[in-house]
C-alpha cells in the first residue's frame, strides 16, 4: 500500500474542490448535509449540543485537516451568512403576541437591554484592552530576558 | 395533506417576508442609517402588514417558520469565519478567553439582575439572559433554560440596535488602545448589527468583532446546560 492517509486527503481535498467550486448551490448542499448529519449524531447520542453546532464543528475539522479548503466553501458559507436576518425575522413578529410591551413591562425591558449592554460593552473592552496590554509586556519581557 | 387555504397563507406571507427583506436592505441602500437599517424596517413594516390584516402570530409564524429552520445551516456555515481568522485566535486567544468569558458573565448578570431590580421574573426574565448572543446561539440556549426562542429573538434584535447606537459614543469615552477591544466591544456587545458597525470603523476592528460574535456564540451554546443547571 504506498497510499497514505495524507495522499487520500489531498485527493478529497482535488476533488471536493473540483465539484463544488463555482456551485455556490452545491456548497449549500454539503452545508445541509453536515446540518443533517449533526442533528442526527445530537437526537442520537442525546449530547446536550445542537446538531448545528456539531455540524459547524465537523466543518471545521475538515477545513483544518485540509480535507476541504477553505476556496471550495466560501462562497457558500457567505450566501448564507450575508441574509442570516431573513432567517429569524419571523420570530422577531412574537411580539404580536404581546401587547403588554407596549405600556410599563416593554420600557422596563428596554431598560434591562440599554443599561445591560452598556455594562457588557464596558466590560469587555476594558478587559480586552487590559489583557492585551499584559499580554504584550510579558511577551516583551520574554524578548529582553 | 393541508389545505388549500393553508399553502396560499403560507405562500402569502413567505413571499410578503421575502420580499419587505429585500425591499428594507435596498431603502438602507439608499439612505443607510441605524433606524432604516433592515433589522429594524424588516420586522416593523412586516409587523404593520400582520396587524392591518388582523393576523395573528401563531398564523405568521406557522408559515414561516421554514425559513427559520435554514438558521441551522447558518450556524454550520460559521465555521468558515473562525478559519479564516485563525491567525488571529492563535496569536491573541488569551485575551480573547478573558474577553469572552467577562462580557458573557456581564451579559448574563445584569440581565438577571436588572431584571430581577424592575420585578421582571419568569419566563420573560429566562428569555433575556442570552439577548447578548447572535440570534441562532441565543435562540438555542433560551429553549435550553426555559425561556421562549421567540421573545428571545426579539430582544437580540433590539441589542443589537442599542448597542450599535451606544456603541460609537462609548468609543469617545472609554480610553482604548487597541483594535482588539475595539473589535470585542462590537462583537460581544452588539453581534450582527456590532460587527457592521465594527467594520465602518476599520478593517481590523469589524474582522475581530466578528470572530468574538461567533465566540461568543459558541461558548455560551456550550456552557447553556450549566447555566440550565445552575437555574433549576
Amino acid at each position: 500500500m504506498n497510499r497514505t492517509p495524507s495522499v487520500t486527503k489531498r485527493k478529497t481535498a482535488i476533488f471536493l474542490h473540483k465539484s463544488l467550486h463555482g456551485n455556490r448551490f452545491a456548497q449549500v448542499a454539503l452545508i445541509v448535509l453536515l446540518w443533517l448529519a449533526g442533528e442526527a449524531v445530537s437526537r442520537g447520542t442525546g449530547l446536550p449540543i445542537p446538531g448545528s453546532v456539531l455540524g459547524l464543528f465537523a466543518l471545521l475539522y475538515l477545513l483544518i485537516t485540509g480535507t476541504i479548503r477553505l476556496s471550495t466553501m466560501r462562497r457558500g458559507a457567505n450566501v448564507l451568512l450575508a441574509d442570516m436576518l431573513l432567517f429569524f425575522v419571523p420570530a422577531v413578529l412574537a411580539v404580536l403576541d404581546h401587547s403588554e410591551f407596549l405600556g410599563l413591562v416593554g420600557l422596563k425591558v428596554l431598560a434591562v437591554i440599554f443599561a445591560g449592554t452598556l455594562m457588557v460593552m464596558c466590560m469587555t473592552a476594558l478587559a480586552v484592552d487590559v489583557g492585551y496590554r499584559l499580554m504584550l509586556r510579558m511577551e516583551s519581557r520574554h524578548a529582553v530576558s | 395533506m393541508p389545505s388549500l387555504e393553508t399553502i396560499l397563507i403560507t405562500v402569502f406571507w413567505s413571499a410578503a417576508t421575502i420580499a419587505i427583506y429585500l425591499l428594507s436592505k435596498r431603502t438602507y441602500r439608499r439612505w443607510p442609517a441605524i433606524w432604516s437599517s433592515p433589522l429594524v424596517l424588516t420586522p416593523v413594516l412586516l409587523a404593520a402588514l400582520a396587524l392591518s390584516l388582523h393576523t395573528t402570530y401563531s398564523e405568521y409564524i406557522g408559515a414561516t417558520r421554514w425559513l427559520m429552520a435554514i438558521l441551522g445551516p447558518v450556524t454550520v456555515a460559521f465555521a468558515i469565519p473562525i478559519y479564516e481568522q485563525r491567525a488571529m485566535i492563535m496569536r491573541y486567544w488569551p485575551v480573547l478567553a478573558f474577553g469572552i468569558v467577562v462580557g458573557s458573565g456581564t451579559a448574563i448578570l445584569t440581565a438577571w439582575a436588572l431584571a430581577s431590580l424592575l420585578s421582571i421574573d419568569g419566563t420573560l426574565r429566562l428569555s433575556l439572559l442570552p439577548r447578548s448572543v447572535s440570534s441562532p446561539f441565543a435562540m438555542a440556549i433560551s429553549e435550553k433554560v426555559g425561556g421562549v426562542p421567540d421573545l428571545t429573538a426579539l430582544f437580540v434584535v433590539i441589542t443589537g440596535v442599542a448597542g450599535a447606537a451606544l456603541g460609537e459614543k462609548l468609543l469617545r469615552i472609554l480610553p482604548l488602545k487597541s483594535s482588539l477591544a475595539r473589535g470585542a466591544l462590537f462583537g460581544m456587545g452588539a453581534h450582527g448589527a456590532g460587527v457592521a458597525k465594527a467594520n465602518q470603523i476599520g478593517a481590523e476592528e469589524g474582522s475581530v468583532a466578528g470572530l468574538v460574535m461567533v465566540l461568543v456564540g459558541l461558548v455560551n451554546v456550550l456552557a447553556a446546560p450549566i447555566l440550565a443547571y445552575i437555574l433549576r
